[in-house]
């Protein structure tokens, strides 16, 4: 009976095994390797749909972790990543990285030319741009006594013991740089001293420094102030609308997640087809409301609904304001940057 | 060579053979790891990416800056002030309960595990939603009128030193109990009947019988709390900067490879520091007592 059994367990495995094999010769797939959640189950869906390639959305945690990945497959395995401005710059440097060919992707003119040309991809032959987190200030105009138009306001006393930051040291080292009226990459390790200095008066003021869920924490009244995520300030706009949202007057500082295909992609067509999919106006707009972060394609932003819009796009107004993105920098500066933000850190819990 | 010495030759080989596993397995994840560390800790950070292979004691000399010794400092204050908060706490508290008749101790072993089945992070969330602005014991405050407006008790100093206790206690309480259970009542009793006070035959006999397992739970409670940073950032709001916080960021986040070896080989150091001090006070060889 045993002997029966086992034999039927293994036919049963070897039929499974040659359906499984048999399937992915007939079906074209595309790997997609990104971070869980940046895309809308219906956009997947409906890419699966309109072009019968199957998708198969592989997770990282971390930029790292990726860039590890693909150094490992030498470029191959996944058709198409997304992930943080900084790594792209580290990726296509290793040759990691193949060139776009923009004529799959009509929509490509669509792209918001603020978010291109920028370090990692200066001459826009990798990358396209999906999603932008922007520096803002969010707080709770009830909670805080008077009106926060940029960092400076923050060194103000009453908001003493009420203010919650991420920990990222190049965002809250460069709000003191940009306090002192310098850029977010400077290499200068007195200009950086001078920052943490600056910061040393900050400390009072903070109340918590965390990168996770730190809208909860605005929600819940345990702080009045936040410098977050941009999907964390959108998370806390929709759920409370009343918290003020503020481009700091001292200048803009963003980040971009774009998507490039790897250099030995097995499917650089697919992954063509899938950019210029995500590009099409309508679903750019249903991309970014799901993912919260600001619109990187211009033609998508007449598409995003009134309730996001004002949080999804840069303002009009601040179009001719200095924006700068956060750059890797010299091992030498970034190092003085840990130090100086450790030391800041040591003092808000004093 | 008679028959018990073969016996024996053959008993040792398998026995080699038999502890093979361990030998490999210690090499793989033991050995192996802290080798890989300690030359690591000599190497340089590369510009963009990783490490390259050019020696330097630069990573130690950067420990000596004031702030990266603070968080040594930071550590060694909240291991040592958990410890003896540990130690108030568990000691009573196993000893009671091994005092307890059968059932009842059986029951309280049981709750003193119960904790271990969940996720130590979830535990400490629980403690979050506990600890937060007009959260229970918040509003449980105010509705006794003790405090008229939101108090915050989290992210605060006391936080993470309770998150500590709570996470630590079970070691001291585990290692204390089963070193008083096994204890020979009979000398205790011995004392007694020679004319000793309660006091003076708790001191002069329970506890120095006991002893291992109260030094057990220290050890048990110190060497974790040197290494437990994710209490402190969950509870402490990242204020309190331990010797764990620095390395996880300078891993992590600042990619300073070299720099974060360095300071877990001084990390490792300090602890073992501790065990050693621990076999000169005991006499002891191993760690007694714990389950």
């Amino acid at each position: 009976m045993k002997k029966l059994l086992s034999i039927v367990l293994a036919a049963a495995l070897v039929f499974s095994l040659a359906a499984v094999s048999g399937c992915s010769e007939k079906q074209e797939t595309l790997t997609l390797y990104t971070w869980e959640g940046m895309f809308p189950q219906e956009i997947l869906d409906g890419f699966e749909k309109d072009t019968g390639i199957r998708i198969n959305y592989v997770n990282f945690d971390y930029d790292e972790t990726m860039l590890a990945k693909l150094q490992a497959a030498n470029g191959g395995d996944y058709d198409l990543v997304i992930a943080d401005d900084y790594i792209i710059e580290t990726v296509i440097a290793e040759g990691l990285a193949q060139k776009l060919d923009l004529s799959k992707l009509p929509s490509y003119d669509g792209i918001n030319p603020v978010y291109q040309g920028q370090f990692y991809d200066p001459t826009n032959e990798y990358t396209v741009p999906y999603g932008a987190g922007v520096q803002t200030i969010v707080y709770d105009p009830e909670a805080v006594g008077f009106e926060i138009n940029g960092y400076a306001d923050l060194w103000n006393e009453q908001l003493a013991d009420s203010l919650g930051i991420i920990a990222n040291y190049r965002v809250i080292n460069g709000m003191a740089l940009k306090v002192l009226g310098e850029s977010y990459n400077t290499e200068d390790l007195e200009t950086i001293d001078a920052a943490g200095d600056l910061l040393a008066d900050l400390a009072p003021n903070i109340r918590l420094i965390k990168d996770d869920y730190l809208e909860d924490d605005l929600l819940s009244g345990e702080i009045n102030a936040a410098i977050m995520y941009t999907s964390q300030v959108t998370g806390a706009k929709m759920a409370r609308p009343s918290l003020e949202i503020v481009y700091p007057e001292e200048g803009i500082g963003f980040g971009i997640m774009a998507g490039f295909i790897p250099s030995n992609a097995p499917n650089p067509d697919a992954a063509h087809q899938f950019l210029e999919y995500i590009l099409d106006p309508e679903r750019a707009a249903d991309c970014f409301e799901y993912l919260g972060y600001y619109c990187t394609t211009l033609a998508a932003e007449q598409y995003i609904s009134e309730e996001y819009r004002s949080f999804l796009t840069i303002p009009a107004e601040f179009a001719d304001t200095e924006m700068e993105m956060i750059e890797n920098i010299s091992a030498e500066a970034d190092s003085e940057h840990a130090l100086v933000w450790s030391e800041f850190k040591t003092l808000c819990g004093q | 060579m008679n028959t018990f010495e073969k016996l024996r030759r053959k008993r040792s080989r398998s026995y080699t053979l038999a502890s093979l596993p361990l030998v490999i397995f210690t090499i793989v994840f033991v050995l192996g790891p802290m080798v890989y560390m300690v030359i690591l800790s000599f190497l340089t950070r590369a510009e963009s990416w990783g490490v390259v292979a050019e020696f330097t004691f630069d990573n130690y000399a950067d420990i000596l800056e004031p702030v990266y010794l603070e968080s040594a400092v930071q550590s060694l204050k909240l291991a040592f002030t958990t410890t003896i908060i540990v130690c108030a706490v568990g000691y009573p508290f196993g000893y009671f309960m091994a005092k307890l008749p059968e059932a009842r101790r059986r029951l309280c072993v049981m709750l003193v595990m119960v904790p271990f089945w969940t996720s130590s992070l979830i535990r400490l969330y629980g403690w979050m939603i506990i600890l937060r602005a007009n959260g229970p014991l918040d509003s449980a405050l105010m509705a006794l009128g003790i405090t008229d407006a939101p108090l915050k008790l989290l992210y605060t100093y006391p936080a993470v030193l309770a998150g500590m206790v709570y996470a630590l206690l079970p070691f001291m309480i585990l290692s204390v109990y089963s070193s008083v259970e096994k204890m020979d009542w009979s000398l205790v009793e011995a004392a007694r009947d020679l004319g000793a006070g309660a006091v003076r035959a708790f001191l002069t006999v329970t506890l120095k019988l006991t002893l291992p397992g109260l030094m057990t739970g220290i050890i048990l409670t110190f060497v974790p709390s040197m290494g437990l940073f994710f209490i402190a950032d969950i509870l402490g709001g990242n204020k309190v900067v331990l010797i764990g916080t620095v390395i996880q960021e300078q891993l992590m986040k600042v990619h300073n490879w070299p720099f974060a070896a360095a300071l877990s080989v001084i990390l490792m150091a300090m602890t073992s520091a501790m065990i050693i001090l621990y076999r000169k006070v005991t006499g002891s060889k191993e760690l007694e007592g714990a389950i």
